[in-house]
C-alpha cells in the first residue's frame, strides 16, 4: 500500500482491476435484474396454464358449457367451508348409471364406488400451504368462480388461467368492484351486467358491506 | 405490601449473572465446533446451491375425494365429538376435534359437570399420545412377533381351564377405573371366576380417602367438594387444585371465591412439598407429612375449644394428650380454627388420602361446623375387595399365581423395587400384558397386546361426581389395538362381544330408555346423561380401633429426611413419560423440564451439605442416584421425590429421564416413611430449568424488587391500587406512532392473576393448537424452548415458606409494538384490528425483534424443528396453522386461525361476532377461566368490562407501548388473626 508520503493518498496498483469489475457489474447487473423480475412474474414461476392430465377426462366444456350444471351441483362444499370440495364419485353416478353406464373413461369412478380405490384427481390451483384461502368468504360476497378460473365452460381440460400470486389476490382486494356481482350470480358463465360492472359493484360492495383485507394475518397463519 | 420477589434462590443470591454458565459454555462448543474459514464457505456455498435447487417446480399434489361422503361431513371444515378420558379412578369429559377423520385437538365438555369446559395437562397432550411413533404395533410372544390366532390358540383353552378351576391362580392387575362397563365384567369375573384375585395398581390414588372415612362412617366415602360455596377452606395435604381427579372442576369452583366481593374466600393449606394448592393458599404452613395427622387433630381440638362440639363418635380423637406443635403451627392452626367456626356452613376442610387421622378430624370439623351437605356431598364409594401389589408379590413368590393378566397398568415400573415384580412376574407360567407400549411390564411379561388408545376405543366412565359419560373412539385403532374392556370379554365369553356391543349393552342397562337409539345417540352427542348417584346419609358408624389406630400413627414421629411421594405435575407416575409436549411442559413451581430431582428445602440442603444440581445417593430400603433441586417452600428435614422418572422401556423420548424414587422404597408399610440417607456423589447434572429464561427485567437485577410489582401485582382485598394503565411519562412525547385501527373489531385480552392458579394447562393446549415445537433437553437448557405462553412464577419473602405469584406471559400485542420499530424486512407489523402479526416468509431471522421485546415472548427457531418429525407425529399438526421452519421467529397470534374461522362464518351468515364466539386455545383449555379474550370495540364486551376494573393493569406501564392484554391484581385474603411476618 502506498499511503501517505509527498503526493498524499494514492490508490494502490491493484485497484485498476476494480475498474474492470465495475464494468462487467454494470453490463451483467441490469439484465440479471430484468431477469430475475421477468423470471418471477412469468407463467414459468406462477404456473399460468398448468393442466395437468386427469385420471378422468372429465370435460367441463361438456358438462357446464353444453348441459349447463351449475358448479354447486358437484363442488357442494362451496359456499360454506374453504375448499370447493373435488365431488365424492358416487356424485358422478348419480346420472352414470344410466348415462353411459358402460364407458371405458369411467372405469375408474365405478371401480372406485364399487369400493375401489378412489380417483386421484390432480390439483390444478395449487396454493401453497402457508397460504389460507376460502372459497366461502368471496362466493358468498359475490365473487364469480370465473373471476379465478375463467371460462370453465368452454375448457375441455381445466387449467390454471390466473396467476395465483399475492400481487393478483391483493389487485382485486384494494379494488373489488369490478369482480363483483349479485351472489345469485356468482356461478355464471360470461355473466355480463347490463350496466357498468365498476357502478354495479359499488353498489354491491356498499349494499353488503365489503371490506376486503390487506392484513397479512387474514391469509397467512 | 412489602416486596421483596425473587424467581429462584439462585437468582435471589445473585448466582445467576449475565456470563455464561461454564455447564451451558461446553454445550455451546459442542454445537459449534471451532470450523475454519474455508470449511465455513465450502458449507456455506454448498447449502446455497442446493437450496436453489430445491425450490425450481411446484410439487404435484393429489386430491383424493370420498367415494361416498359421509352424511354431515364437509371435507376441510372440523368436526368436535364428545368423548371422555380416565385419570387416576374418573373421567374427564372431553370434545376431540377431528380435522378431515383425525383427531388434533382436545378441548373439555362444557357439559360435563367434572369439565365445565376446562381440561387438564393430560387430555391435551393426549393427542400426541395417540401418534406416539413408540406405540406398541404388534401382538409379542416372549418378545417376537406373533399372529392373533396363536394369541387365540393358546388363550382358548387356557381360559376354559381356568374358568374350569374357578379362576384359581389367576390374577388380574388393573388401575382405577369408573368405567360401569368394566365395573359389570369385573362383577362377572368375580361371580364366574371367584378364587381369582383383581390387583388394584394405582400409584396416584385418592382411595385412601374413601377407605379412611371408612373407619367414621361404616362403610368407604368419596368426598364431593363444593369449592364456589366455601368462604374458609382448609386443607391438610391435598393438592385439590391439580393432583386430584376432579381438579379441573375444582379449580372452576375455587376461581369463582378469588374474585372478590362477598364471594371471596380464605384459603389456608399446611403441606409438606410446595404444590399448587398450597402456592394459591393466603397462609401456608410447611409441614412434615408425619406431623399433618397431629395438625388436623389439633385443628379439632382449637375449633372444640371455641365452643363447638364434636360429634361424640370422634370426640375420642381428641382424648389425651396431644404432642404439641412449634409455635408458628400452633399460631396457623389457631387462626384457621377461628375461621372456621367464623364460617359455619360455608367452611371445609379436606385432608389428603395419606392421612387417616386428619381425614377423621376433617369429617368430624365438616359434621359439627355444618359443613357436611352444605360445602361437601358425601358418596358412596365401593367397598375395598381389591388385593394390593404386596399380596400380589408374596402370592407370585409362593407360585400361587399361574396366569397373570396385566390391564394397562406397569406394575414393574411403579411397584416399590423391594417388591420384585419384575423378576417375579418372569416365573409366571402365562402372563399376558395388554399396554400401549412395549413397557417395562411388557418386557417380563410372556404376552403382549397393543392396547388402544382412548381416543380409539368404545368405553364409558364416570366423572368424580357420578356422571355417567361414554367415551367415543374418533378414530380406527391405529395399530389394530384392543381395549381393556374387549380383552376382559375374550377371557369371560364364548363368543367376545365388541367394545361398540358391550358399552351400548350396559348404557342400555343402566338407563333403561323408552326408546334406546335415540336416548344412546343423545349420549353420543352430549357425551354424557345428566345423572348424580343420591348423596349418603352420613350416619355415624365408628370402628373405634381404626380411629384409634389412625390416630396412634398420626402421634409418631418419622426420622429426619421423610420422604414425600408427588405425583409429577407432568408425567405422573410416568405413564405419560414418552409424551414429548409433557415433558417440555415446565413444571409449575419448579419450572424443571425434561427430568425429576429430588427437592430438598433450602435449609436441608445446607443441612446436607449438598447443592443445586449435585448428583447425590439416596438409601432407604433401596439405593438410587438423583439430582438435587433446591425447592423453597418445603417442609425442613423432608426429600420430595416426584415419581415418574427412571423409565427404561418408554420409548425414544421417555427412557433414561430423571430417576425412579419407587427403586427407593420398602415393601410394604404406609407412610411416614422417615430415614432417608443422602450422601453426595460429588458429580453434577445439569437440570434444564425455565424458571430463569427470558426474565423481563433483565436490565437490572438491582431494580427488581422495584420493577417485579409492575410486572406481577397483587393487592389484599379491600386494597384499592392505583389504576395502572397509563404511562408514568404521560407528558412526554411519544416514542412511538400509534398504528392506524381501522379494524371494525379490535381484539384484546384480560389474564386474572386472582384465578390463575399456574397449571400450565394454557402452555399444553397451545403447543397443541398452534404445532409449537418440542426442542429437547439440551435446547431447553440454552433458553431456546418455543413455548408461545410462559407461566412466570414469583417468589416472594421468606425462602422457607415463600408466597407464591404466577403470570401466564405470552405476546402483548402491544399497539406500538417495540418489536415491529426494529424489523428490517416488516415481518412483524400491525393490523387494523391491534394484533401484533408475524409473518414468517418475510423473517429473515435477525432476531431484533426478539431483543427489542420487553416481554420477552418471540421464540426463534434455531433448528428446522420438523424435519425430524416421523410421519404417523405428523398427524397431529393443527392444519389451521403453518408448522414454522429454521431460521424464522415465532409467537403467539392470539389464536388468528381461530379469530378468522369465526369472522369467515360471521361474515357469511351477515353478523356480527357474538361476544366470547371467539375463544384461543389458552382460555379455552383454562379450567379457571381466568383467560378472557374478545373486542375493545365493543365497550359491553366481558374483555371490554375487565379492562376497565380496578385490578386491571398492564405490565411496565412506563414504556407506554399500550398492551392489548391486561392483567387483574391477584387478591390476597389474609386473615387478620395471622401477624405478617
Amino acid at each position: 500500500m502506498n499511503v501517505g508520503g509527498a503526493g498524499g493518498f494514492q490508490f494502490p496498483r491493484w485497484t485498476n482491476w476494480l475498474r474492470v469489475g465495475l464494468l462487467v457489474a454494470l453490463l451483467t447487473g441490469p439484465p440479471y435484474l430484468v431477469l430475475l423480475v421477468w423470471l418471477g412474474g412469468s407463467p414459468l414461476t406462477t404456473d399460468v396454464g398448468y393442466q395437468p392430465e386427469q385420471p378422468v377426462p372429465y370435460s367441463h366444456a361438456l358438462h357446464v358449457g353444453q348441459l349447463g350444471v351449475d358448479c354447486r351441483y358437484c363442488h357442494t362444499t362451496v359456499e360454506e367451508a374453504g375448499f370447493a370440495a373435488i365431488p365424492p364419485s358416487a356424485t358422478c353416478l348419480n346420472c352414470h348409471q344410466r348415462v353411459r353406464a358402460q364407458s371405458p373413461k369411467l372405469a375408474p369412478v365405478r371401480d372406485a364406488a364399487a369400493g375401489g380405490a378412489a380417483v386421484a384427481w390432480v390439483k390444478v390451483h395449487d396454493l401453497p400451504d402457508y397460504v389460507y384461502f376460502n372459497h366461502s368468504a368471496h362466493v358468498r360476497r359475490g365473487v364469480g368462480c370465473e373471476s379465478c378460473h375463467g371460462r370453465i365452460d368452454r375448457q375441455e381440460v381445466v387449467r390454471q388461467v390466473a396467476p395465483l400470486s399475492m400481487g393478483w389476490c391483493l389487485d382485486c382486494h384494494r379494488d373489488p368492484d369490478p369482480h363483483l356481482r349479485p351472489v345469485d350470480a356468482v356461478t355464471v358463465m360470461g355473466w355480463t351486467p347490463a350496466e357498468d360492472r365498476r357502478v354495479l359493484g359499488r353498489r354491491l360492495r356498499e349494499a353488503a358491506g365489503i371490506a376486503p383485507s390487506e392484513q397479512c394475518w387474514t391469509c397467512h397463519r | 405490601m412489602a416486596h421483596d420477589y425473587w424467581r429462584s434462590l439462585e437468582e435471589r443470591r445473585g448466582l445467576v449473572t449475565p456470563q455464561l454458565d461454564p455447564e451451558l459454555a461446553r454445550y455451546i462448543e459442542d454445537e459449534l465446533p471451532p470450523a475454519t474459514r474455508r470449511s465455513f464457505l465450502k458449507l456455506m456455498g454448498a447449502s446455497l446451491g442446493l437450496a436453489g435447487l430445491t425450490s425450481c417446480r411446484w410439487p404435484r399434489e393429489l386430491i383424493v375425494p370420498f367415494t361416498k361422503r359421509p352424511e354431515g361431513r364437509t371435507p376441510g371444515v372440523p368436526q368436535q365429538f364428545a368423548t371422555l378420558m380416565e385419570h387416576g379412578g374418573a373421567a374427564l369429559g372431553l370434545l376431540v376435534t377431528s380435522f378431515d377423520g383425525r383427531p388434533v385437538k382436545v378441548e373439555g365438555n362444557p357439559l360435563h359437570p367434572s369439565s365445565l369446559g376446562g381440561t387438564h395437562v393430560w387430555a391435551q397432550a393426549s393427542i400426541l399420545e395417540l401418534y406416539d411413533p413408540d406405540r406398541s404395533r404388534q401382538l409379542l410372544h416372549r418378545g417376537a412377533v406373533a399372529r392373533r390366532e396363536e394369541l387365540l390358540a393358546f388363550a382358548e383353552p387356557h381360559f376354559a381351564a381356568l374358568r374350569a378351576r374357578r379362576g384359581a391362580g389367576l390374577a388380574v392387575v388393573a388401575g382405577e377405573s369408573s368405567s360401569p362397563t368394566l365395573v359389570a365384567l369385573r362383577q362377572r369375573f368375580e361371580t364366574e371366576l371367584p378364587e381369582a384375585w383383581w390387583v388394584a395398581d394405582e400409584p396416584v390414588s385418592w382411595r385412601g380417602q374413601e377407605l379412611a372415612s371408612a373407619a367414621a362412617l361404616g362403610a368407604p366415602a368419596r368426598w364431593l367438594l363444593h369449592l364456589d360455596r366455601v368462604r374458609s377452606l382448609v386443607v391438610l395435604d391435598a393438592d385439590i387444585l391439580y393432583a386430584h381427579p376432579n381438579a379441573v372442576r375444582h379449580v372452576r369452583d375455587f376461581a369463582a371465591t378469588r374474585r372478590g366481593g362477598d364471594a371471596q374466600g380464605r384459603l389456608w393449606v399446611a403441606e409438606a412439598a410446595l404444590s399448587i394448592t398450597g402456592a394459591a393458599a393466603d397462609h401456608r404452613l410447611p409441614v412434615r407429612p408425619s406431623r399433618v395427622g397431629l395438625v388436623g387433630l389439633h385443628l379439632a381440638r382449637e375449633v372444640a375449644a371455641q365452643g363447638v362440639a364434636l360429634p361424640a363418635e370422634l370426640a375420642a380423637l381428641l382424648a389425651g394428650e396431644l404432642p404439641p406443635l412449634e409455635p408458628a403451627a400452633q399460631a396457623f392452626v389457631r387462626a384457621a380454627a377461628r375461621d372456621l367456626v367464623a364460617h359455619r356452613g360455608a367452611g371445609l376442610v379436606v385432608a389428603g388420602p395419606g392421612h387417616a387421622a386428619a381425614t377423621h378430624a376433617a369429617l368430624a370439623l365438616n359434621a359439627a361446623l355444618g359443613n357436611l351437605g352444605a360445602t361437601l356431598t358425601l358418596l358412596p364409594a365401593p367397598a375395598a375387595r381389591e388385593r394390593s401389589l404386596g399380596d400380589l408379590a408374596s402370592a407370585l413368590e409362593a407360585g400361587q399365581v399361574e396366569t397373570l393378566l396385566v390391564l394397562g397398568a406397569n406394575p414393574v415400573h411403579t411397584a416399590p423395587a423391594a417388591l420384585r415384580i419384575g423378576e417375579r412376574i418372569g416365573r409366571v407360567a402365562a402372563s399376558i400384558h395388554l399396554g400401549l407400549r412395549v413397557d417395562e411390564t411388557a418386557r417380563a411379561c410372556t404376552w403382549h397386546v397393543p392396547q388402544a388408545h382412548f381416543l380409539e376405543s368404545w368405553g364409558d366412565g364416570r366423572g368424580w361426581d357420578g356422571t355417567y359419560g361414554v367415551q367415543q373412539p374418533l378414530i380406527e385403532p391405529l395399530h389394530g389395538g384392543r381395549s381393556a374392556l374387549e380383552l376382559l370379554s375374550l377371557l369371560l365369553d364364548a363368543a367376545p362381544a365388541s367394545g361398540h356391543d358391550l358399552v351400548r349393552a350396559s348404557f342400555v342397562r343402566l338407563h333403561a330408555p323408552k326408546d334406546p337409539e335415540t336416548a344412546w345417540r343423545l349420549a353420543l352427542r352430549d357425551g354424557l346423561v345428566a345423572s348424580s348417584p343420591a348423596a349418603m346419609t352420613p350416619a355415624w358408624r365408628s370402628d373405634p380401633a381404626s380411629l384409634a389406630a389412625a390416630r396412634e400413627r398420626a402421634l409418631e414421629a418419622a426420622g429426619d429426611l421423610e420422604v414425600v411421594l408427588v405425583p409429577d405435575s407432568r408425567v405422573w407416575d410416568g405413564r405419560f413419560a414418552n409424551n414429548a409436549w409433557l415433558q417440555e411442559l415446565p413444571d409449575p413451581l419448579s419450572k424443571l423440564t425434561w427430568d425429576n430431582a429430588v427437592l430438598l428445602a433450602p435449609a436441608t440442603a445446607a443441612a446436607l451439605g449438598v447443592r443445586h444440581g449435585d448428583v447425590v445417593k439416596l438409601s432407604l430400603a433401596g439405593e438410587v442416584e438423583a439430582p438435587v433441586m433446591v425447592m423453597p417452600g418445603q417442609a425442613p428435614g423432608t426429600a420430595v421425590l416426584p415419581l415418574g422418572g427412571g423409565r427404561t422401556a418408554a420409548g425414544q423420548v421417555g427412557d433414561g429421564v430423571g430417576f425412579n424414587p419407587a427403586a427407593l422404597l420398602p415393601a410394604a408399610g404406609p407412610p411416614p416413611l422417615g430415614g432417608l440417607r443422602v450422601s453426595p456423589t460429588g458429580r453434577r447434572h445439569l437440570l434444564a430449568c425455565t424458571q430463569d429464561h427470558h426474565a423481563i427485567d433483565r436490565v437490572g437485577f438491582r431494580g427488581r424488587e422495584l420493577r417485579t410489582p409492575e410486572i406481577v401485582r397483587e393487592q389484599n382485598v379491600g386494597e384499592v391500587h392505583e389504576s395502572g394503565h397509563e404511562s408514568a411519562h404521560a407528558d412526554d412525547a411519544p416514542i412511538f406512532r400509534s398504528p392506524e385501527l381501522t379494524g371494525r373489531n379490535q381484539w384484546a385480552m384480560a389474564i386474572d392473576l386472582s384465578a390463575c392458579i399456574g397449571c400450565g394447562v394454557c402452555a399444553a393446549a397451545c403447543q397443541a393448537e398452534n404445532n409449537v415445537a418440542v426442542v429437547g433437553k439440551a435446547q431447553v437448557a440454552r433458553s431456546r424452548e418455543m413455548a408461545w405462553i410462559r407461566i412466570d412464577r414469583y417468589f416472594m419473602g421468606d425462602e422457607g415458606n415463600p408466597r407464591v405469584s404466577f403470570a401466564p406471559v405470552a405476546c402483548q400485542h402491544c399497539e406500538k409494538a417495540p418489536c415491529e420499530q426494529v424489523c428490517p424486512v416488516a415481518a412483524t407489523i400491525h393490523n387494523d384490528e391491534g394484533l401484533n402479526q408475524m409473518v414468517y416468509n418475510r423473517c429473515v431471522g435477525t432476531r431484533y425483534c426478539s431483543n427489542n421485546c420487553p416481554f420477552k415472548v418471540r421464540r426463534f427457531n434455531f433448528f428446522n424443528y420438523a424435519k425430524k418429525v416421523s410421519h404417523l407425529r405428523r398427524m397431529a399438526f393443527n392444519p389451521e396453522v403453518t408448522v414454522r421452519s429454521r431460521g424464522v421467529m415465532e409467537k403467539c397470534t392470539y389464536c388468528i386461525q381461530r379469530i378468522e374461522r369465526a369472522k369467515i362464518a360471521a361474515h357469511n351468515e351477515r353478523r356480527p361476532i357474538a361476544d366470547g364466539e371467539i375463544v384461543p386455545a389458552c382460555a379455552q383449555a383454562c379450567p379457571a377461566g381466568a383467560i378472557v379474550f374478545g373486542d375493545l370495540a365493543d365497550p359491553e364486551s366481558r374483555v371490554a368490562r375487565l379492562h376497565r376494573e380496578g385490578r386491571a393493569y398492564v405490565m411496565l406501564p412506563e414504556l407506554d407501548i399500550v398492551q392489548r392484554t391486561r392483567y387483574l391484581a391477584r387478591l390476597r385474603n389474609p386473615s387478620p388473626d395471622v401477624e405478617e411476618a
